[in-house]
This record gives structure tokens, sequence and C-alpha cells, in this order.
């Protein structure tokens, strides 16, 4: 061979390669033992562990959020549905870098700093392995685009969910409520087992029906065992324990009056409260708040730009029927007249001195009578009632004095809560002595029992508590606890659940004096003096009633109420309170009108239109009543 | 010389052919085994696609054919080319720290036409450079030849370590110090490199390695420290081993794999699909694989009647072993990650062709041996 260095000795050099090679594969089998004994590690040894851990990446448990129940009115037409969008959410426990990922996302879809906001409080304290809405109500370009990419995101999809939507929007919104995202505080109030009803539930009823009847549409959480690959993408479903829908929910509302009402305070501009109840139920037929909103804003997460929009003087957020308190002015004085009856401190034939003016022995004060000169030299109270004669009700109340005065208004449903299913109720004031005591830290002085005649000073009600009273009227002296909802009906196995209706007979003592404040209230609108009868003029049934006028500003005592120079704020509150048909009553409405003026010649009208609508016209009209476009797809059942 | 070459035809007659071709049959048995075990862990791992092994069958012909071509020179040859190899190698490598194209914040291109790694021609030139360099010498060799051999190996090493390519660097060491390894190097020699290698780690690890690079090895030592990054690959990989079991879920069935939690199923991380699927049963039988081709080899390069021939087969197999080990040490979480794809069984481009270039070698150690043994 080429051997050119002398030294090189190839005996020795291959016997030294050999041992090399010896050596090498010695090295070979202990690190392929080693191997071995690694991979027996972790197969062998270790392998529950690894088992355990390869099943808890592949199977998860999904919640399954139930479909909530949905509203209908007393004919069935429906009020709150459920209609399907694409959300674009996120399963947190899905994806690496959680910030990251909301970034990247905010480069593909536009998604504001806002949604940002709320899906994190959103899953600051829920689990992690649930998705989360992020965006919703997406295009279908959107969701178009964000397809093409989505396996570049892992964590993130789009689901096709169902919605709350509300057709009548506006309309019904301080009826039906509205959702929104379940907050920290809803969070945290809630108990173990109803965390766990809402795992899969990103919503939840926040005000009106939606939030009182909660619990009932709800519905079951159901849950899913499924198989999902590393994006989190369900491969098939190994087991799945189904949801159990919500119950729809029947109310007593008649859309059709519950729309006319809105469209007629519309027409006038006003800002105020239509409640109109079925007195032989308690049922509310109708009950208007107005302005109102848009409750589909709120759904799916308002911006802020929308709701500063709703921050207006006009308030539309505020629900007036059921929060709104009133001086209820002169509807109150048939009740007045009742109870001085009753109580035995006048007669029918007890007749008033009225100059125009009403004041307290020993005091140089004048209450005045809206009528400047007196309705007549002596009132009694049927005429003081169809004329609304102030000065006769200064006496009165002066004579009953406010304790009486406080106990059967009591009776009436004033100074409590109508019962009627919205959590939002308030009750107002009935003053009594221990009200001012506490409230003011006064005592009570005659003068407060003065202006209480007219139902005005410390006195206030809701529009409900007004329509209520005028139903115990119109009833004989029953007074119901209202009710919006008629029935519950569960969609699953078609069982259907009437609420309790609760009662209450006041103490009616001898009826003659009901039937002659009813009758007052009748000669309101169909007696010749009767301050509501222009608005009734040529009606095809007969109505009782009483309007009322509320001063907002208490006017010095030689002040002239003028229309012209004061702030429209200021202005008067117009009222009425009514029932028809006057000997088979279907029908009790109380109308609130903000600053609108006179109760006879703004609030009365209105009323009219909807007893006509009510007691007749419906029966009338054909099917050509413009109906929003109520979606079919995606309504649940 | 005619009476040898009779005993060996009539010894191995029933591989006449093959001899003539220059193909050593117990070895490309033990390839093709491997191929075929390859194909079965692509289409699994690769969702079950059938293009993905299609391609990967086309590699495996590539590399059949340069095999079969490089067989067919005699070690004289590659002796004779060693130097020029090298030499090229070497000025691909400059050219690469120059122009090179710059992926996954790595220069490890460079564009002639096709792209491809420079550093994969030194996989096989350092070794060759280095046995060519001891070929005629005296061996065991001198301090001063040990320190000559050492610079051929340490300069390609360093060039790629620029690149910046930790693990295929000291891979191409390792490979080039197998020689030096195997042509007689003193014992008390490699006992002072491992001194002064345990001397240098803490400076690589302050001067040299990229944060990328510490990272893997912090997260080699703790998983947990990153359980959705970096830690993400081996907490995985581990889990695919140990749900394995025994017998393995059997074959389309990992739902490791299948449903993608492991990342780089196909390529670097195979040998867990194949532990989740075929079990610790499967694995004993690919390391079994695996060590019947290196026994072959080693008794390949002691066949060797040339310093050179001898040097480099040992070499070659050796690396092909450490190759194996560092791939499933990393895969199931006794190394660091690295990437480096498993022999022979990873879907990959040109690492194939290099590996079966480096058994064409030793094919044609095998087999042209004869010839220079008047």
């Amino acid at each position: 061979m080429y051997k050119r260095q002398a030294i090189k000795d190839v005996g020795r050099e291959t016997s030294m390669f050999f041992a090399r090679c010896i050596v090498a594969l010695l090295i070979v089998f202990i690190l392929l033992l080693v191997l071995i004994s690694r991979q027996f590690k972790l197969q062998v040894l270790d392998y529950e562990k690894y088992q355990t851990q390869s099943e808890n990446n592949r199977i998860s448990i999904q919640s399954v959020a139930p479909v909530r129940g949905l509203i209908y009115d007393r004919d069935g037409k429906l009020l709150a549905q459920n209609r399907s969008i694409f959300t674009l959410e996120i399963t947190p426990e899905q994806t690496r870098d959680l910030p990251k990922l909301v970034q990247e996302l905010r480069k593909v879809l536009s998604i504001s700093d806002e949604q940002v906001l709320k899906f994190l409080e959103q899953i600051k304290f829920r689990p992690k392995f649930n998705s989360y809405v992020l965006k919703s109500n997406l295009t279908e370009e959107e969701v178009a685009k964000f397809s093409v990419v989505q396996h570049m995101y892992p964590g993130a999809s789009l689901e096709a969910r169902l919605e709350r939507y509300y057709p009548y929007k506006d309309e019904l919104v301080h009826v039906l409520g509205r959702m929104g995202a379940i907050n920290v505080e809803e969070l945290e109030a809630m108990d173990e087992e109803t965390r766990l009803r809402y795992a899969a539930t990103s919503k939840i009823g926040k005000l009106g029906l939606e939030r009182y009847y909660e619990s009932i549409l709800h519905g079951e959480v159901g849950s899913q065992r499924v198989e999902t690959d590393v994006r989190g993408r369900i491969i098939r479903v190994l087991e799945r324990d189904e949801p159990v829908a919500g119950m729809d929910i029947h109310l007593y509302l008649d859309l059709g009056l519950q729309r006319k009402a809105t469209q007629l305070m519309k027409e006038v501009g006003a800002r105020g409260s239509i409640v109109a109840v079925d007195p032989a139920t308690g049922g509310v037929l109708a009950m208007v708040s107005q302005p109102g909103y848009d409750p589909n804003l709120f759904t799916g997460g308002i911006s802020s730009e929308d709701y500063r929009k709703l921050l207006t003087p006009e308030r539309p957020l505020y629900n007036r029927a059921v929060q709104g308190t009133y001086s209820p002015a002169s509807t109150i004085k048939p009740h007045l007249a009742w109870i001085g009856l009753k109580e035995g401190v006048i007669t029918p034939d007890t007749k008033v001195r009225d100059p125009g003016w009403f004041s307290l022995p020993n005091n140089d004060r004048r209450y005045r009578d809206w009528k400047r000169w007196g309705h007549a030299p002596y009132m009694d109270v049927v005429d003081s009632i169809i004329e609304s004669c102030d000065t006769f009700f200064y006496d009165l109340a002066v004579r009953i004095g406010i304790d009486r005065i406080h106990d059967g208004m009591m009776q009436f449903g004033f100074g409590q809560k109508t019962g009627i299913d919205m959590e939002e109720e308030k009750i107002g004031i009935l003053p009594s002595r221990e009200w001012k005591r506490s409230a003011r830290k006064e005592p009570w002085y005659n003068g407060d029992t003065v202006n209480i005649g007219i139902g005005q000073g410390y006195w206030t009600v809701t529009p409900l508590q007004l329509a209520n009273a005028t139903a115990v009227l119109a009833n004989d002296g029953i007074r119901y606890q209202l009710q919006l909802v008629r029935e519950f009906v569960d969609g699953n196995i078609h069982e259907q659940n009437v609420p309790v209706m609760a009662y209450h007979q006041i103490e009616v003592g001898d009826g003659r004096w009901l039937d002659l404040v009813k009758e007052s209230m009748r000669d309101v609108i169909t007696g010749t003096k009767g301050t509501a009868r222009s608005a009734f003029q040529g009606a095809e049934y007969i109505a009782a009633g009483k309007t009322g006028t509320a001063q907002v500003k208490s006017l010095g005592e030689e002040e002239e109420y003028d229309a012209e120079t004061l702030a429209e704020k200021f202005h008067d509150n117009a009222l009425f309170i009514g029932y028809a048909p006057y000997e088979s009553p279907q029908i009790a409405i109380a109308v609130v009108m903000e600053n609108a003026g006179g109760g006879g010649s703004n609030a009365a009208p209105i009323a009219r239109k909807l007893m006509d609508y009510y007691l007749i016209e419906q029966y009338q009209e054909s099917e050509e009543t413009t109906e929003p476009e109520v979606e079919t797809n995606g309504t649940a059942q | 010389m005619a009476l040898l070459n009779s005993t060996a035809n009539s010894h191995k007659e029933r591989y006449s052919l093959l001899w003539r071709w220059h193909i050593d049959a117990p070895l490309l048995l033990g390839i093709i085994a491997l191929m075929c075990f390859s194909l079965l862990a692509v289409y699994s791992a690769g969702g079950e696609s059938i293009a993905l092994v299609k391609r990967q069958a086309v590699r495996f012909a590539a590399g059949l054919v340069v095999m079969f071509v490089l067989a067919q020179f005699e070690p004289r040859t590659f002796r004779q080319w060693a130097p020029a190899l090298y030499a090229v190698g070497i000025i691909f490598l400059l050219a690469v720290i120059f122009f090179g194209e710059s992926s996954k914040g790595a220069q490890r291109w460079i564009d002639i036409g096709i792209r491809f790694q420079p550093s994969e021609i030194m996989k096989l030139a350092v070794p060759l450079m280095v046995a060519w360099y001891f070929a005629e010498k005296a061996l065991p060799p001198s301090f001063l030849q040990t320190i000559g051999s050492l610079v051929l190996v340490l300069t390609p090493v360093v060039l790629i370590m620029l690149q910046p390519d930790l693990g295929t660097s000291l891979l191409i060491g390792a490979s080039g110090l197998f020689v030096v390894f195997f042509a007689g190097i003193r014992w008390r020699y490699i006992l002072g490199a491992i001194l002064i290698a345990a001397v240098l780690i803490p400076i690589m690890w302050y001067f040299v390695m990229h944060d990328y690079q510490k990272g893997r090895v912090l997260t080699f030592l703790n998983p947990e420290r990153d359980p959705l990054g970096a830690g993400y690959h081996i907490i995985q990989s581990q889990i695919a081993i140990g749900s394995g079991g025994i017998y393995g879920k059997g074959w389309l069935n990992g739902t490791q794999s299948q449903l993608e939690f492991l990342p780089e199923r196909h390529t670097d991380f195979i040998f867990a699909v194949i532990g989740e699927e075929f079990g610790l049963v499967g694995i004993v039988l690919l390391l079994s694989l695996y060590a019947f081709v290196i026994v072959r080899g080693i008794y390949i390069s002691l066949q060797g009647q040339e310093t050179f021939s001898r040097l480099l087969g040992a070499s070659l197999i050796l690396t092909f072993f450490i190759y194996i080990f560092v791939n499933i040490g990393m895969v199931s979480g006794l190394l660091p990650v690295v990437g480096l794809p498993l022999p022979l069984i990873s879907y990959g481009g040109t690492s194939i062709v290099t590996l079966m270039a480096a058994f064409g070698i030793l094919m044609s150690i095998q087999t042209h041996r004869r010839l220079h043994s008047t």
C-alpha cells in the first residue's frame, strides 16, 4: 500500500481500530439501553399518568346553553323571540396567549376596545373551558372573511348562537325589559348551583319581565362530552345531556292596545305613561312608558355612543309606568269622596260653600280652587266630583283627617306595591304622620291635609297604582294584584301553569256610597258639566272616569298659572283615570302625561281612543295593521 | 486474488447479483425495513395523506439511487475528492455568512439555482477530510497531528455556529471527532478535551448561545416553565409516548397525533407518533432495526483494509447513531429540543439524500475491498 512512513505499523493499527470499534459499540449499546429505559419509564411506569393526560387533552366536557323561553301576548303574538346570529367566540383554555390572540383578531375584524373590555370582564371569574363572545352579530362578509383564516387562531371560533330579539323594539321595552351580558356583580350574586346552570349562558335578563322571570325563561343547562382536536374543534360528540328549554310566557297584554297607546303618545309627543288593566283579573292589558328605546341595542352589548344617545332629558331608559311617581291630582277625588261617605264625615246631601277658595280656621292662607270664582255658591259631593271642585275636597280632606285618608287609600293600593311582576316597581308616597316624622323630621300640619284633598302635596303615586285603584272602583271593591303574565307554557311537555291570582276585598261598607261615586264618575263623562265630556262625545259605550291636572310647580297664593310664561318642565301634568263599559267594566285605564297641560283636554282623549280601540275597533279591524317583520327562522321551538 | 474472489463468490452466491452491483445486502435490507417503517408512520402522522407518503417514497427512491451510484466508486475515489469537497464546503459556508438567505432567524440557505444548505455537504465532507488527513499517517496520531485534525474539524464547526445552527455544527463536529477517535487518539487527550468542554460550556452559555437556544435548554430542564410555549412540544410528545403504553393505541389511532396535539408530528417528532401508536413493542422493534444497521456498519468498517475506509466508515455509522440518539432523546425528554430529524424515519428533504450518500460510501467500502487486497 502507500507506505511512505516507515513507522506505520499496520498490525498495531488494526488491533487498535478493532478495540476502538468495540468501545464505540459498547457506548452505542449503553445509549440504546438508556433510550429504551426512558421509553420504559414513560410507557410502563408512568403509563397511567400520561394516559390520563392524553384523555384530558382529547376529551372535554362542554356546557350546552338552553333555549330561552319565548314571550307572547294574549293572542299568541310573539313579542320576544330568539334569532340566530353569528358570534366570534374565544375559549380561553384553548388559547396559548390570550391577549396576543385578541390583538391578532383585531387585525382581521373590527373589534372595538369596548368589546375587548367586556369580553375580558366576562371571562374573569368563569370557567376557562367554555367559550365567550368577543364580537356578536357578525355580518355575512365578516363571517366569510374569518372562516378562511380561522385555522390560524386556535381558541377562536365562529358560533351560530340564538340571541334575543324584540320585533316591537321600543314599543314594548318597558314591559319586556332587555337582555345583556352577565356581569361580575350578577355572577357573584349567584350561588354555586345557579352558576352551574349558567355555565353556557352569556346573557341574562336585566330589566322588566326578562329579569323578573329569568329563572323560568332560562331553562336548564345541558352538557356534552366531546372529543376535540388541538384547536378545540369538535371531532365527535361522545355523550350528550340535552339542555331543557326555558318555559314560554303568555301575557295578558294586548299587543294592539299597547301599540295603539304608544302611537297615541308619540303622536302628541308626550312623555308619560299609560296603564290599562283588566278589572276582572288584574291582568295588565297595556303598559306604556314613553319615550322608550330599542332594547335590541343592548343584547349584543351597547356601544357607549349609542348609550350616550339614550341619556337625554326625556329619559327613555326610565320606566315611568313602574318607577314614575306623580301627584295623582284630582284623579283620587272619587276615592276620597268614598272614604268620606263611608266614614260618615259627609252624606250625599252635605254642601260646602265655594267662594273659589278654602281656608283653615284661624288661618289667612287661601287654598284656591282651579276655578277662580268658584263653581257654585254651594257644592255637594256628586257635583264636586263631576266638576272637580277643589274647595269641596279641601274641606273634605280636613274633615276626614290624614289618618283615615291614609288608611282608606291603602285599601285602594296606594302606598304599597301593586305586586306586578316587575322588580323595579316603586311605591311612591302615601303620606301619613309617621311618614312625615321619619322622612321630613317634622310634625304633620293641617295645611298638609288640605293639599292631600286634591291629590297634591306630598302624595305621589305610580301610574300602575292609579290604574289599579281605578280597577278597584270598577270592581266594586276587589283589588287584584296586578299581573303581566297570564300563564307559563312548558313547550317540552305542553303543560300550562297559571300564576296564582291574588286579590283583596276592601271593606266596602254601605254599597250605596260606592254606587254614588261611580255614578259621579260616569257623569264626569256624560254629564253636561263633566270635565271629560268633550273627550268622550259620541262614544258608543258608557264610560266612567276622572280627570286630573297636577301642578308641577307650586304657585304662590296670588300667582296665575300661565303656560306661556312657564318653562315647559313646570307645565302641569295631565292625568286621567277611567273604565268602561260602565255596567260591566272590561278595561280600566290610567293616563299620565308629563307637562302636557289639563287632564280633561289632553289625557282624557287618549283614554277615549284606547277604549274605542279595545271595546270596538279591534273587532272591526282587518289584518291591515302594520306588523314589524317577525323572523320565523331561528325562533325556538 | 482469484482464490479469494471465488470463495467470496461461492460464499455469497445468493447475493451475487447485488454483490456485482456493489450493494451490501444486509445493510440494504435494514435500510429498506426502516424506510417501510417510515412510510407507515408518515401516513399516520400526516393525517392519512397519501400525497405525503408518495413524496417521502420519491425521496427514498432518490436516496437509493444516490446510494447506488456512490457505491459504484472505489473508496480511493472518495479519498481523492475529499480535499476538494471540503474546500467547496468551506467556500459555501463563507458565502452563506456573507450572502445567505435567512430563514427562521438563522442564515442556513444559499441560492445557487436550487436552494440548499451547505452544512449538508459538510456532514460528509468533514469526516472525509479528516479520514483523508489520517490516511497515510502512522497511528495513533502525534499531538501535533491531533491538533491539525482538530483544526480541520473546528473550522467548519465554527462557521456553521455563526449561521447560527448550533445543533448541526455540534453533530458535524462529532462526525469529525469520531474519525479522530477511531484514529486512536490517546485517552488522556480525550479526558483533557472533556475537561476543556466543561470549562467551555458556561462560556458558550454567556457569549455564544442565542436566547432561543438558551430557552430550549432551560425548558428542557423544566418543561413546565413554559407549558404552552417551548415546553409544549416536550410535554405533548411525552404524553404521546407515555399514553401509548406497551402495545400502543394502534396504527392511525393515536389521539395525540391524530387530533394534532403533537406538534411537528411527521418531521422531528415522528418518534412520538410511533411510540403512541405502536407502544414500547414498536419502539424496541425500531431500535433493533437501527442497532442492526449500526452493527453492520461497524462490521463493514472493521473489514476495511485501508485506514481511510475504516476511519470514514466507522465515523459515518457512529454519526448515524448520534442523530438517532439525539432525536429520540429530545422527543422523549432526555435532551433539549434541537431541530433534528429521526434518520430514515422523519419526513424530510436533503437529510435523506445525505444519509443515503453515507450508506453509499459504506457499501463502496464493503464491496470494493478485495480489489485492493493484493
